[in-house]
């Protein structure tokens, strides 16, 4: 019954242990922050990677998927899907409207043929258009001068439909193509002119258009004639990931198909003419879609939509192959893939990244045991003389060496559950802490470092005129940081960590991650016992003889 | 000195046999040399009987009391010490905590007072050790009053909630002959008890040893001071290793 006691009045009464639990403290913060920030960074671009493409995507080279419609009918026909899309995809040049006349800048980009009625059932496709009237919720989180609060700004219908007011096609653009979109440290977009005022003129719907140039390419990969069309810009997107939103562009479905000569055309025959000397017509070339994204039915994992499809496309094969008036018949090589396995390549490196910060921040649990063994072995050899006691009243080895494996218990409960506190509060806060060291310094606080490191000077050297070296060393190390706060408070203007540009979410992820927290609090206790069980065994091992002799 | 329960009739029973050494050795290593302290030590030590053991520094009668309280072991070649009949040596570990516990009392020079701890649980540490979490739970008033009777007797119940820092040297020795009595011992092992204090307030504690002692407590006291050890019923002497 002593050992508690006695483990809680050494936690209590003493400033070591004090000194331990804030170590474990820091150690189990460090890993929580630092893993939650990855894991809700990785979140955040599973989440992004997924928009536009639903939970599993069928490809096909750009030879395209004939009759799609009616393989999207046997799709949305299955009970795991719940609505699919056809997608032309493909490479193209796009002449931007800015530039120099006939040497307007050029864009690679790819190009999505799309039909957006579709695409929003299966991957809420309306929802990253950026220029469109905010909702009452986004509109109170918006900078008062942010554009889409003005109504000159908002092109909902043009993005929706892909077409201009007058009936002309029209095309979305991701948000960082154009270079005249300055992302704010808020994450929102504004359209800055060359001499960086804001400009109507460069924003992109307004333009005249682009000029989109596409290649058909033939199921013998030879190349056709280039095909260019002037689109206009109708609207822009934002999908959340830089790689598409700095690349991709969105145009109507039945213009890329004729463009790339997808859509449907006669069929002709090779060997014969007609009456006009012209090939023969004997039937019609269907349309093609080179990707079909499909949304699963509430419940349905990615997985179970995967091998449905495929299934469902084996019957589709099966029926076309089986129909003689379809001259065209269902290609054999298609792939079928959940939107994990197509972003694998993005989300991939990511998770690599999070695993190898959690392997290097786990050595925080090493440093860990380590504070607490060094500072268990100079609490046991100091309280030698205390053991000596105890073994001399009765308590047996086990009971001492209970003491100090409680002591370390507690030490590591304590300090854990602080360090969760304490990763709670700046994970919770990071961006308003971010934000913090992002702003230049307010006065109060530059006025408050300089008078700290003020007085802190004049503490060192009142340690000095005292002869107290203790205090003089101490005075002089919080003088030398205090100077140095106050030096960067005045002639820094802020620190940009989480850079926008860089990992593009313009905010950083702030929930914690339990399970990673949990995780951290179980390793925090045993490593604490594991370093306080040497001291411990030293403890008990102690000779109460020795340890009480009093010379 | 308070007027304490402690303060009874000097108790004149012929004297049974509790503890006896019986040609004990010990030797101690050091570095590379033996040392011996105790080369043929043997003393009978009677049921109630008060003895004093004197010497000079070095002579082996610290060592001698630790081996008769079970803190330290005789050498392997060394006579048996029994207590009440049994031979310490076939003690195992349990046992030999038990006995520590609560056969005997030991009162220390420099008192080795928990500084963590106040008065009132310094004094109940032993009968702590001794307690499992259950028996605490059922026990622990009575054991507080016992504790808090023991040391108002020891004239301390002003310091029940006093950390050790706080009390004089002579108080701090009156908490530690409080601890050595928590769990009723049999025999008392007193090393040096007044040997840190000055002679008035040394003379408050033999007081409360010799008020101990005619309550019936077997007590063996270590001093090199012939005053102090006068207060004993019996006086033996540790010289080169031997009990004369």
């Amino acid at each position: 019954m002593y050992a508690p006691l006695l483990a809680n009045r050494y936690l209590t009464s003493r400033i070591i242990p004090f000194i331990a639990v804030a170590a474990v403290a820091l150690c189990v913060a460090l890993v929580i922050v630092v893993v939650s920030v990855m894991t809700g960074f990785l979140d955040m671009v599973r989440s992004s990677g997924k928009t536009l493409i639903g939970d599993v995507v069928v490809t096909r080279d750009i030879s395209g998927i004939p009759y799609y419609l009616d393989f999207i009918a046997e799709i949305e026909a299955l009970p795991e899907a719940e609505a699919a899309s056809a997608i032309v995809e493909t490479y193209g040049l796009l002449q931007m409207p800015y530039g120099n006349g006939d040497a307007n800048r050029v864009e690679t980009v790819q190009v999505w043929g799309i039909d957006p009625v579709s695409l929003d059932r299966v991957a809420s496709f309306y929802d990253k258009l950026y220029w469109v009237k905010p909702s009452e919720e986004l509109a109170k989180t918006l900078a008062p001068d942010d554009p889409r609060l003005d109504p000159e700004y908002q092109r909902d219908e043009e993005g929706r439909t892909l077409r201009t007011s007058d009936g002309r096609p029209g095309i979305a653009l991701g948000i960082e193509i154009s270079a005249f979109n300055e992302r704010s440290r808020d994450g929102s977009y504004r359209c800055e002119g060359p001499s960086n005022m804001q400009d109507p003129g460069y924003f992109m719907p307004n333009t005249r258009g682009a000029v989109l140039t596409l290649v058909p390419v033939s199921e013998s990969a030879s190349l056709a004639g280039e095909k260019k069309r002037r689109f206009a810009i109708v609207n822009e997107f934002q999908s959340g990931v830089y790689q598409i939103d700095a690349q991709r562009v969105l145009a109507p479905l039945a213009d890329v198909q004729e463009m790339l000569l997808l859509n449907a055309a006669p069929l002709t025959s090779r060997t014969e003419l007609d009456a006009n000397g012209r090939p023969k017509v004997i039937g019609e070339s269907p349309a093609r879609a080179t990707t079909i994204v499909v949304k699963a039915s509430d419940g349905v994992s990615a997985l179970a939509l995967k091998i449905a499809v495929d299934a469902a496309y084996a019957r589709f094969a099966a029926r076309i192959d089986a129909d003689d008036t379809k001259l065209v018949k269902a290609p054999e090589m298609i792939t079928v893939a959940t939107w994990e396995e197509r972003l694998a390549d993005l989300i991939g490196p990511v998770e690599k990244e999070r695993e190898l910060m959690r392997t290097l921040f786990s050595i925080v649990y090493l440093v860990c045991a380590g504070l607490v063994l060094a500072i268990f072995w100079a609490i046991v050899q100091e309280k030698t003389r205390d053991i000596g006691i105890l073994r001399a009243i009765g308590a047996s080895r086990t009971g001492v060496l209970w003491i100090f494996l409680r002591y370390g218990l507690l030490i590591g409960v304590a300090g854990s559950l602080v360090g969760v506190l304490l990763a709670w509060c700046v994970v919770t806060r990071i961006n308003d802490i971010h934000d913090f060291l992002g702003a230049p310094a307010a006065m109060w606080l530059k006025v408050t470092a300089s008078g700290a490191a003020i007085a802190a000077i004049a503490m060192a050297l009142r340690g000095l005129l005292r002869n107290s070296a203790l205090e003089t060393v101490l005075w002089t190390f919080a003088s030398i940081a205090l100077v140095l706060i106050s030096v960067v408070l005045f002639l820094h203007h802020g620190f940009m960590v989480w850079d926008p540009s860089v990992y593009y979410f313009s905010r950083i992820p702030n929930s914690l991650d339990w399970v990673t927290a949990s995780t951290t609090v179980i390793g925090g206790v045993i490593f604490s016992v594991v370093g306080a069980s040497i001291p411990a065994a030293r403890a008990a091992d102690t000779d109460p003889v020795k340890s009480l002799r009093y010379e | 000195m308070p007027h304490t329960n402690l303060h009874a009739t000097l108790h004149t029973k012929p004297h049974t046999t509790l503890l006896s050494a019986t040609h004990v050795k010990k030797t101690y290593r050091l570095g590379r040399v033996d040392v011996p302290v105790l080369t043929d030590a043997s003393l009978e030590i009677g049921q109630g009987e008060w003895v004093a053991i004197l010497g000079s520094s070095g002579s082996g009668k610290s060592t001698l009391l630790h081996l008769l309280g079970g803190l330290d072991r005789a050498d392997k070649d060394s006579g048996p010490i029994h207590f009440g009949g049994e031979d310490l040596r076939s003690f195992s570990a349990g046992r030999e905590n038990r006995y520590r516990n609560r056969d005997v009392g030991f009162v220390f020079q420099f008192y080795h007072l928990l500084p963590e701890l106040t008065v009132l649980e310094n004094a109940m540490l032993p009968a702590l050790v001794g307690l499992s979490r259950m028996k605490w739970l059922s026990g622990r008033s009575e054991l507080r009053q016992r504790a808090t009777d023991l040391l108002e007797s020891c004239g301390l119940s002003h310091r029940l909630k006093h950390r050790p820092a706080e009390l004089s040297g002579g108080e701090r020795q009156r908490v530690a002959i409080a601890r050595a009595l928590i769990n009723g011992p049999k025999i008392l092992l007193a090393d040096e008890p007044t040997g840190n204090l000055d002679i008035r307030t040394g003379g408050g504690i033999l007081d409360l040893l010799a008020a101990t002692h005619a309550q019936g407590m077997t007590l063996v006291m270590v001093t090199h001071d012939e005053a102090v050890a006068a207060r004993a019923q019996r006086r033996v002497r540790i010289t080169d290793g031997r009990v004369e």
